[in-house]
């Protein structure tokens, strides 16, 4: 189709070409003349261009950078290389001619790493957005993901929490699933399913993130959800030594505040008389704590944590082989006593020129990564171990007489959970993930226009939790290992002609990949000592296993044609089949067409601005996260019971139901993008507008449970995401001596749900930590993904309203909340988690040997759901006594506040649910580097903070976090007995909080060295 | 030059390999590398799996107090005042609505149960064994099950659906009571009939039920249908018969009356012969009860006050060794200082048999005790003017032990052999029964709610200042018939309009 429509425009052409001939009537005698293209450095640049200019003789420079071409003395040779300034020769009597390209540091940014292929940024047609190592090299990171948050326009990046390792949310324009996986596909090297957290900062080039579906639908079926494409580093030149060195101190922001030991214990009598009991603290018990002060356990569960940061990396070439080396340690103490994450990693990345034309190259990647006592693996059925020591008694100390730990509450007060403390000192949970990415890829070049790339990954990742836990009686230790294996063969093949005006470059792909994932897991209950895990025998086993695997085949077309650096147009189209899917459902077609056009000529007379290119794009792609065997239903051998009260007895039961009908989710998004460079290209601006609109929504249907009860997945509904991304970049001063960049980043994501197959909402899987086994969320038709579901909290009853209250079994004073007609209370939608407004403001300032980095977020329009706040009011549950300081000013007969003194203490309610909307300054760092110094290459000094100061009204830790639903497990199975970690998907719950760990604030300290 | 070419031949070579790897994606599945295959049974195993997993997912849902919630209603027992037991209150003051999560969560348990057994029951339905009597004890137990299980939910919402195949019928309409009870008992019968009289191989207290547990679980069902709301007065002769029948044939069902109330509540007896159907629990095997130990005790004792005994009812309770086993009488109730009621003894269990922290027990739920089969063969004798010297014994079988004495023995100062047999069997049912969750069905079936709920305030309990302690959870909702049932999940009628009545 490409090749017609260049036909055709090769007609429109008709006198373009007839200029061509008069040209070539006027060809002087021919010559050969032979040549050498390098670099400054005097080295041969292999594979740059050398075109006459204005003709369609071309050539290619060979591994050494000669080439040799036919021109006459009037002929003017173009030589141009990607991320070099290109030069024009005229050839005049010379036969043999050395060009010198210089390396064209404003360009070198601007290859964009499509799939499958790169592309110059000039020449895109989608919305890609761009972060080079240089955006974050002044700011000590130990993660990626931190690298992307608030740098790249409509990518969204969440903290889940401020534990070391924690997972990281990362969102490109918004979320489409509602059951399936929101998470963006990583691509790093060309293998698909890369992890982000297991990456080494260091050792990326650049990521480029696919937003618009004409930009990711060459990823098909998997790329709905943006595909963040992450290019490792290469080695180039001499051989040099990096060496960077950072220690961090981290410590919690601030504490919430909480009843002291003596108030605890007034308001606890209080408590108690009022509904009928007796005081449980004697006066003189309260002035004892008016003097001791009690305990505060919040002030026993924090610490201050030192992190390291070690970085090496060796990378040169060296004749025919360019190799980049690296090593990472870090080594995180969490804020959170005995928490804490160590990971090492290698890189090796080595190329080898073959010959002129057979390249090959090996990038092995090893880590691994330890998490210490991660406290979402703990029991969460009653909230976090953060929640537990919030919440904790303040009148029981933390040791009894004998100096042992007090376990409960010596009078069964507040949290009447496991003392946090002694859980968190006397337990040990280890993750342990190793992870081996191989990745070989070759390149062979047939002809100077066709060529072949061959790229086959191979990873291995294995994780491993090892949980000693000692909560009372008796110690359980409990293990499981997931095993997962993934293959990637990808073959490419690449033509590429330039004819006069016109570039067209067309790619085939052919791929297929597979992945086996093997779980196994054993629990020991009950210990007969308390000595750690590897006395596991010591205990009584259960066994649990698993087994699946899935298959994707793939086949890719894409046709790029440039006309005359004006015209700019790129059509794609993918064949996934999948073997989550049944015969005759599993193949999808998803296409996509963008086209750009630049409208230099526009405004060639207006002398601020540079460069406009207008970019429009349609295309169609999938997700497909969907666990293997959904298509049928199962029969599991998961449950058990004991005839004789003393062994299991194995038994099998129905497991969903199967859907054979089961296909992709479709999401099509419409992109309008427009680029503008003005100040002679000092500035750059990108708007993008778009509309992702997705259907057949992989939608988890209740079945009735008076059919069995469950859900079943099937293809129904829609959701809309709208948006606006902005991308602003500029040298603000430019001198000699002091510089100052600055990007601007802002994202408007507006998210609605259109349909769901005839429902008018469906419940969430967010299950409260409040012991009522509620659930937290709600999806509804017309608004948001990701709504919180709760009771309207109306302050107190008056004593005005007694007579209405005691009808109701209520008592003045009591919390209030909306009821219907019939006297029951209303649950209903009381506020939304998703942020609509994100930006991220990054300000490089150099001034001589000084640098300074200072990169601001902000993230509005969001609510919080403190349901924190709700267990610390407490007077409930397990949560049992009013812990909360505004407890102080609860409702009197004399005083009648609208802070409850009894009655049903709601925590899904509206009393806690918050403004979440935060400005952070994530990073401020200054360096110093000195020059000529020691014989270095250069060192460098410098120092700085994260997260040193946080504006909001949000009244928890951080409004950032987003928590984990209740848990008394710790291991959930989905419908087809697939291993899950999490009952809800993070999208549809986002912003409820239920005792994340805080983030940290951290003070760094480094040294960066180059050999 | 040439050589180039044979490497340019070999690459494409290698290309067409590569295609050729096709095979490589494999793109079929085989979802029975981890999971069983569904479909029809071809072993005994299969068929054992199959009937195991009912017992394992109906321990899923009777380890939570939840699936008991119903007796909540009773005047035996009462919740936490505050707190979030706001579902379990709910019953506690009659006004229990549509999203009451511990109805819908025991609706929801049960439907899945009685959809694992329809599909045992297709699974099985060609499959021979070699042992004939081996099927028919194991699907024996699968009819056992679905009937009890209709049976356990139908005394909580009166009339229910009664879905009889695997394949889901999303319109299901509610069945009348009259088919509800019909298809209880013909499921019971068909148990009964298949059942042998004692199950090879299992502890006391029929773990695996046996003939006489399904004849016994009859009579409770005549019971109910005799009364309130069909008040089928035929069926009293069927009840008395039926438990007739079961006590004439005791000895080779293995059942009988423990001697000593005291242990029938001890851990080490958790298998005895005085339970007709025991539902029984493995701590180790981490299918634990959750239901007793600290779900009983309050926070001074640090306990997670679920279940709690009725003031009023403790105070009329007769003095006595049966008292003694209901309550915690060695405990200072009238001074707890958060929730101020008596402790289960039935529910915290003897002295520090279950420590403060546990929760986790190897308790069983006794579904259905003997006593109970005596009583209401006692009860249904009267009520169908069938009275025997057989009918006095039982009730003074009960009567004696409740004092200590000897069952067997006669005794002229406890025994009763005159009077209203019937009236005297369900007074005595009260009390013996305290605690165990069926007294409010006793309220139902004899339309006694507002009779036995009107009568609560505590008279004599006083604390250390002297102040009369008060009644826990006033009663908000009505006490008439209209009440009696809960309402169906709201959530169930939105989905299926037709499951509203």
């Amino acid at each position: 189709m490409v090749k017609q429509l260049f036909f055709k425009l090769k007609q429109k052409c008709f006198f373009s070409i007839l200029f061509l001939a008069f040209t070539v009537f006027q060809v002087h005698a021919q010559q050969n003349i032979s040549g050498e293209v390098v670099d400054e450095n005097d080295v041969g640049i292999p594979g740059a261009n050398v075109i006459v200019k204005g003709t369609t003789t071309g050539s290619v420079t060979d591994f050494d950078g000669n080439f040799s071409i036919s021109a006459s003395p009037t002929d003017v040779l173009v030589i141009s290389y990607l991320g070099y300034i290109t030069q024009s020769i005229t050839v005049g009597n010379q036969t043999s001619i050395k060009v010198t390209l210089v390396q064209d540091t404003a360009q070198l940014d601007e290859i964009v790493v499509i799939g499958y292929g790169t592309a110059k940024k000039s020449d895109v047609t989608g919305a890609v957005s761009q972060i080079t190592a240089k955006s974050y090299e002044d700011q000590p990171l130990s993660r990626v993901e931190e690298a992307l948050q608030g740098r790249a326009a409509g990518v969204t990046v969440a903290k889940s929490s401020g534990a070391p390792g924690a997972a990281i949310k990362v969102r490109v324009r918004g979320s489409n699933s509602i059951t399936g996986n929101n998470a963006p596909l990583v691509v790093v090297d060309g293998i698909i399913g890369g992890d982000l957290s297991s990456l080494n900062p260091n050792d990326i080039a650049s990521m480029d993130v696919l937003k618009d579906a004409s930009a990711t639908a060459i990823y098909g079926s998997r790329g709905s959800n943006g595909v963040i494409l992450v290019t490792t580093k290469k080695g180039s030149g001499e051989s040099k030594i990096s060496l960077d060195f950072f220690t961090g101190i981290s410590t919690v922001p601030n504490l919430i505040p909480t009843l002291n030991a003596a108030d605890f214990a007034k308001i606890e009598n209080l408590r108690r008389i009022r509904s009928g009991g007796n005081e449980i603290f004697t006066d003189s018990e309260i002035s004892g704590f008016e003097n001791t002060g009690g305990t505060n356990y919040q002030d026993l569960l924090f610490q201050t944590g030192i992190t390291n940061n070690l970085q090496l990396s060796a990378n040169g070439s060296e004749g025919k082989i360019r190799y980049f080396l690296s090593g990472n340690y870090v080594n995180q103490e969490g804020i959170v006593i005995n928490t804490g994450y160590e990971k090492y990693s290698i890189r090796a990345n080595t190329n080898a020129k073959i010959n002129d034309k057979l390249k090959i190259g090996l990038n092995l990647f090893a880590s691994r990564a330890e998490t210490k006592n991660d406290i979402d693996i703990f029991g969460r059925f009653q909230g976090s171990e953060i929640i537990k020591a919030l919440t904790w008694d303040p009148t029981t100390p933390l040791f009894d007489e004998n100096g042992e730990y007090n376990n409960y509450s010596n009078k069964g007060l507040a949290s009447l959970n496991y003392n946090p403390i002694a859980n968190l000192n006397r337990s040990k949970i280890l993750f342990i993930n190793d992870r081996l990415d191989t990745n070989f890829n070759l390149n062979y070049n047939f002809t100077d226009n066709l060529s072949y790339t061959l790229v086959a990954g191979v990873s291995i990742i294995n994780s491993q939790t090892e949980k000693y836990t000692t909560e009372p009686p008796l110690s359980d230790a409990n293990f499981s290992a997931n095993k997962v294996t993934t293959h990637q063969i990808s073959n490419i093949l690449t033509w590429n002609k330039i004819f006069n005006k016109h570039n067209i470059k067309l790619t085939g792909v052919y791929e297929f990949s597979g992945t086996k994932n093997r779980y196994n897991s054993f629990g020991s209950k009950d210990l007969t000592l308390s000595n750690g895990f590897y006395q596991a025998n010591l205990g009584t086993p259960s066994i649990l296993n698993f087994f699946s695997e899935g298959a994707i085949q793939s086949y890719m077309g894409r046709g790029e044609y440039i006309f005359d650096q004006k015209l700019f147009l790129t059509a794609t189209v993918r064949i996934d089949e999948s073997s989550v899917f049944r015969p005759g459902k599993r193949t999808g077609t998803f296409p996509s067409v963008a086209l750009a056009y630049s409208l230099n000529d526009l405004i060639e007379n207006v002398k601020a601005f540079n460069e406009l290119k207008i970019r429009v794009g349609w295309g169609q792609v999938g997700n497909q996260s969907v666990n293997p065997y959904t298509t049928f239903p199962t029969n599991g051998a998961g449950s058990q019971y004991s005839f004789d009260g003393s062994s299991p007895t194995p038994g099998s039961s129905p497991i969903g139901y199967g859907n054979p009908e089961l296909t992709w989710e479709t999401t099509t998004q419409k992109n309008i993008g427009v680029d503008l460079a003005f100040f002679s290209g000092r500035a750059n601006l990108s708007v993008d507008y778009f509309n992702k609109n997705t259907t057949d929504l992989l939608l988890k249907v209740p079945v009735p449970d008076t059919n069995g009860g469950g859900t079943i997945l099937k293809n129904i509904g829609e959701v809309e995401n709208k948006g606006l991304d902005i991308a602003l970049s500029g040298s603000i001063i430019e001198n000699d001596n002091f510089n100052w960049n600055s990007t601007l980043s802002i994202s408007h994501v507006k998210n609605k749900v259109l349909d769901l197959g005839g429902e008018q909402s469906i419940e969430g899987g967010f299950n409260s930590t409040d012991g009522q086994s509620r659930i937290w969320n709600v999806v509804e038709i017309g608004k948001p993904l990701g709504q919180f579901q709760g009771y309207t909290f109306l302050g107190t009853w008056k004593t005005s309203e007694a007579a209405e209250a005691a009808v109701l079994g209520q008592i003045p004073g009591n919390a209030k909340y909306l009821r219907d007609s019939n006297g029951d209370y209303v649950v209903s939608a009381i506020g939304n988690g998703t942020p609509t407004f994100l930006w991220g403001f990054n300000n490089t300032v150099t001034y001589k040997n000084w640098d300074l980095n200072v990169f601001l977020q902000g993230v509005h329009g969001f609510d919080v759901y403190n349901t924190v706040k709700g267990a610390i009011v407490g007077g409930t549950g397990n949560h049992r006594s009013f812990l909360a300081v505004e407890q102080l000013n609860q409702w009197t007969p004399t005083n009648e506040t609208e802070i409850p003194a009894g009655g049903q203490n709601e925590y899904g309610s509206s009393r806690y649910v918050e403004d979440g909307s935060f400005i952070r300054l994530s990073n401020l760092t200054i360096g110093y580097n000195f020059k000529d110094i020691l014989g270095l290459n250069s060192l460098k000094v410098y120092a700085g903070g994260q997260n040193l100061f946080l504006i909001t009204d949000y009244s928890g830790y951080d409004p950032e976090h987003t928590s984990r639903p209740s848990d008394s497990t710790g291991n959930s199975f989905d419908n087809s007995g697939n291993p899950s970690d999490d009952g809800a998907n993070v999208d549809v719950a986002a912003g409820i909080d239920t005792g994340s760990y805080p983030n940290p604030r951290t003070v760094t300290l480094g040294v960066k060295i180059d050999f | 030059m040439n050589k180039i070419k044979i490497f340019k031949n070999n690459i494409i070579a290698c290309i067409c390999m590569t295609f050729a790897l096709i095979s490589c994606a494999d793109l079929d599945e085989d979802p029975s590398i981890s999971n069983l295959a569904p479909g029809a049974y071809s072993s005994q195993e299969e068929l054992e799996l199959g009937v195991t997993g009912i017992y394992g997912k109906l321990r899923d849902a009777s380890q939570w107090t939840s699936f008991y919630v119903t007796g909540f209603g009773g005047d035996d027992i009462t919740t936490h005042k505050v707190s979030n037991k706001i579902d379990f209150r709910a019953f506690d003051i009659r006004s229990v609505n549509g999203a009451n999560s511990k109805t819908v969560g025991v609706w929801k348990d049960v439907y899945a149960m009685i959809r694992t057994a329809n599909l045992v029951l297709e699974s099985a339905e060609d499959l021979v064994l070699s042992d004939a009597s081996v099927k028919d004890r194991l699907l024996g137990e699968v009819y056992f099950l679905r009937g009890t299980l209709f049976f356990h939910l139908a005394r909580t919402h009166g009339r229910i659906p009664l879905p009889l195949t695997s394949e889901p019928d999303f319109e299901i309409a509610l069945s009348s009571q009259l088919e509800v009870y019909e298809q209880i008992e013909s499921d019971l019968l068909l148990a009964e009939k298949l059942l042998p009289s004692i199950y090879p191989d299992v502890n006391a207290g029929a773990p695996r039920p046996n003939s006489g547990s399904a004849r016994a679980i009859l009579a409770r069902l005549y019971m109910d249908w005799a009364g309130f709301p069909l008040k089928d007065n035929t069926r009293y002769n069927l009840a008395a018969s039926s438990a007739k029948q079961v006590i004439d044939n005791a000895g080779s069902h293995g059942f009988g009356l423990l001697d000593d109330l005291e242990d029938l509540w001890s851990l080490n007896n958790r298998f005895n012969k005085e339970s007709v159907w025991s539902i029984s629990y493995c701590v180790t095997c981490g299918t634990p009860n959750r239901k007793y130990g600290k779900l009983g005790h309050p926070g001074d004792l640090l306990g997670w006050q679920e279940t709690f005994a009725e003031i009023k009812f403790f105070e009329d309770f007769p003095e006595g060794p049966r008292k003694e086993a209901t309550y915690r009488t060695d405990y200072d109730w009238e001074n707890f200082s958060d929730q101020v009621t008596p402790v289960f003894k039935k529910i915290v269990g003897p002295g520090d048999e279950i420590s403060l922290d546990d929760f986790d027990t190897n308790r069983n739920d006794f579904y259905m005790r003997y006593a109970e089969v005596l009583l209401i063969y006692a009860e249904a004798s009267g009520r169908s003017g069938n009275v025997t010297t057989e009918a006095w014994e039982s009730l003074n079988k009960i009567r004696r032990r409740a004092e200590g004495l000897p069952f067997d023995e006669p005794n002229a100062i406890v025994d009763v052999t005159s009077g209203d047999i019937a009236e005297l069997a369900f007074a005595e049912r009260k009390w013996e029964f305290a605690g165990e969750f069926i007294r409010w069905n006793d309220l139902v079936r004899m339309e006694r709610v507002e009779e036995a709920l009107s009568d609560r305030v505590p008279r004599v309990s006083r604390n250390a200042a002297g102040e009369l302690v008060q009644v826990q959870n006033e009663i908000i909702g009505s006490l008439g018939t209209d009440n009696y049932f809960a309402p169906i999940p709201t959530r169930e009628i939105i989905l299926n309009p037709n499951l509203d009545n």
